[in-house]
């Protein structure tokens, strides 16, 4: 097939699709040329508003997708109907959605603008709702928004977070050429694919051992805009693990030195530390912003609030980890890193059993009193560089590949696991629970701010 | 920005209904849950004082959080015995009490509710 366009990320309105929606979507459009409706939560984006797809209602051939008046074929006046009953009880957005022939382009057809015109207006007033139209090819996608407000307005980009991060566009973007420092990176990843990481905002999340290698390679790359989030200050005993330290950095925040790294790297970088725990207010406000986060905090409140705006906000995100168990004895287990692809709508860190509710409460607590409430006092877990190393580097590969559209196949998303004692490399699927109240529809899925992740009601 | 998830919202309605007649105290976090603390809560003879206050926090991550642990004002057993496992001194919001460390394993979120579980405590440390 032939390579699908590779466009950065566009300024303007946006849809995000869930790998797993837009799978089942393109199974209804393609080739034989469906109709169906897309339901969407809103969110606010670095680059301009988001809609977020979360469910899909596929028009059934004949009975809810028959010949239009004025051509065509039309979704049946009752399927419209409870969608868009659907759309308003649920302050979701309406999206209308059909295929075109054709791969890298698509545009409406003046027969799909004049049935926009005579019937969005009346919708919108029904739902109270954005409500629009979406056509599709399997490489291009072009929308037309009737705003809530009263006005209209063309959607810039569709972004679907699978095992690549496809962003598809009316038609393919133009590439400005990558700059002469990163002519060798841009020879495999393209212009475009160079502007694209450069446009992106990238979060990491604990900025310890993993995290400062992952900032390193980020800024050196050329990815725009890191969201630094960690509350900690370095240690004496966390040097030996940390980019780039030194002894006059003891007692430093952790944010401070991944910015002075990542400014070295590059001085362009834009820098947004946030020198908090991932769950106060602002750092989940800030990740919320993202095109992508990597979790490389070992604590189950980071990978609670982590997993929750991926799921709410439709943001992939990778989890990177280090397991090295040695007993009080000094038995050595089987070591292993994980690194764990986190798509939305795909199996959540709640499903795989990868959360703690206990070690939550736990680390919900103020800090005072965290230490006392664990009642069996904590050990440090051994930590070694190149461990280290090698899931950032297995994360590192796996974002650059998804974001610049490298990757063979659009639907791994498995999780890598290294054994480096017996040096073996496995993949593991992630499982999903049918009625998660994070990663499906009937939960938080792409609700955005509706729901958001500090789901706020006046005590 | 006193702003609650109504999920605790909820939570802090349940652990009033469960405890009605006993002042209950809801204070902010200050990231979102609370600290709830209910007071007159009977433990039974086997400690001196017979009833005492019961508090937990409600974190922002409820229910997805569990609650834990539990704190009930300091007591001492009337057997003068010593406290068992799960059961020791400690400080809450900056007075003496009595840590109960009690998680609730492959955790239900109705089962284990904030209310109901501050109910099984009550009655755990009573049976002690
Ligand atoms: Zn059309
Ligand atoms: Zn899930």
């Amino acid at each position: 097939m032939a390579r699908r366009p590779v466009n950065p990320p566009a300024e303007g309105w946006s849809l995000t699709i869930p790998h797993r929606l837009w799978t089942e979507l393109s199974a209804h459009l393609f080739p034989s040329g469906g109709g169906a409706v897309l339901l969407a939560g809103h969110a606010e984006g670095a680059r301009g508003p988001r809609l977020l797809a979360y469910d899909l209602i596929t028009a059934t051939n004949d009975t809810d997708y028959i010949p239009g008046e004025y051509g065509h074929r039309a979704l049946a006046p009752s399927f419209v109907r409870d969608a868009a009953v659907r759309a308003r009880d649920e302050s979701a957005a309406y999206l209308a959605v059909h295929a075109h022939g054709g791969l890298d382009r698509v545009r409406f057809s003046s027969v799909d603008t004049a049935s926009h015109e005579r019937g969005y207006p009346a919708l919108r007033q029904i739902t109270g709702q954005t409500v629009g139209g979406l056509v599709l090819t399997p490489h291009a996608a072009a929308g037309d928004l009737w705003l809530a407000d009263g006005s209209r307005t063309p959607l810039a980009e569709t972004v679907i977070p699978g095992g690549n991060l496809l962003r598809l566009r009316p038609c393919p973007a133009t590439a400005t050429p990558a700059g002469p420092d990163h002519d060798r990176q841009a020879r495999l990843l393209g212009d475009v694919g160079q502007e694209t990481l450069n446009r992106l905002r990238v979060a990491v999340v604990g900025l310890g051992g993993v995290g400062s290698i992952l900032v390193e390679e980020l800024a050196r790359l050329g990815v725009g805009t890191l969201v630094l989030i960690d509350d900690d200050t370095i240690e004496a005993t966390n040097l030996p693990r940390l980019v780039a330290a030194g002894k006059d950095d003891i007692g430093l925040l952790k944010t401070d030195l991944a910015a002075r790294n990542a400014q070295r790297a590059n001085p362009r970088i834009r820098l947004i530390p946030k020198a908090t725990r991932v769950e106060h207010p602002e750092a989940l406000k800030e990740l919320a912003l993202c095109d992508w986060i990597f979790l490389a905090a070992d604590s189950a409140s980071a990978r609670h609030w982590v997993n929750a705006t991926v799921q709410q906000f439709l943001i992939p995100a990778v989890q990177v980890g280090v397991k090295i168990p040695v007993d009080s004895a000094g038995y050595v287990g089987q070591i292993h890193t994980a690194t764990r692809i986190m798509l939305p709508g795909d199996g959540c860190l709640w499903c795989n059993r990868l959360i703690d509710s206990t070690q939550l409460a736990i680390d919900m607590h103020p800090k005072a009193e965290r230490d006392a409430a664990r009642y069996v006092p904590g050990v440090p877990a051994p930590s070694v560089i190149t461990l280290n190393t090698l899931a950032a580097a297995e994360a590192l590969n796996h974002f650059v590949l998804a974001a610049t559209g490298l990757h063979d196949d659009d639907h791994d998303h498995a999780a890598v696991i290294h054994r480096p004692r017996t040096r073996q490399r496995d993949l593991q699927d992630p499982r999903q629970d049918a009625n998660c109240r994070w990663c499906t529809p009937a939960g938080r899925l792409g609700r955005g701010d509706s729901g958001s992740v500090v789901q706020t009601a006046t005590l | 920005m006193n702003t609650l998830a109504s999920a605790i919202t909820e939570a802090v309605e349940a652990v009033r209904a469960q405890f009605t007649g006993h002042p209950v105290e809801v204070v902010p976090d200050g990231t979102g849950g609370v600290f709830v603390t209910v007071e007159d809560v009977s433990v039974g003879p086997s400690y001196a004082p017979a009833v005492t206050w019961l508090g937990f926090q409600i974190s922002a991550a409820y229910p997805d959080a569990d609650v834990y642990p539990h704190y009930v004002g300091p007591l001492s057993r009337t057997d003068g015995q010593s406290h068992g496992p799960a059961v020791q001194s400690t400080g809450w919001r900056g007075q003496p009490a009595l840590q109960i460390s009690r998680r609730s394993n492959r955790r239900d979120a109705i089962v284990d509710s904030a209310a109901l579980k501050a109910e099984r405590i009550r009655r755990w440390l009573a049976d002690q």
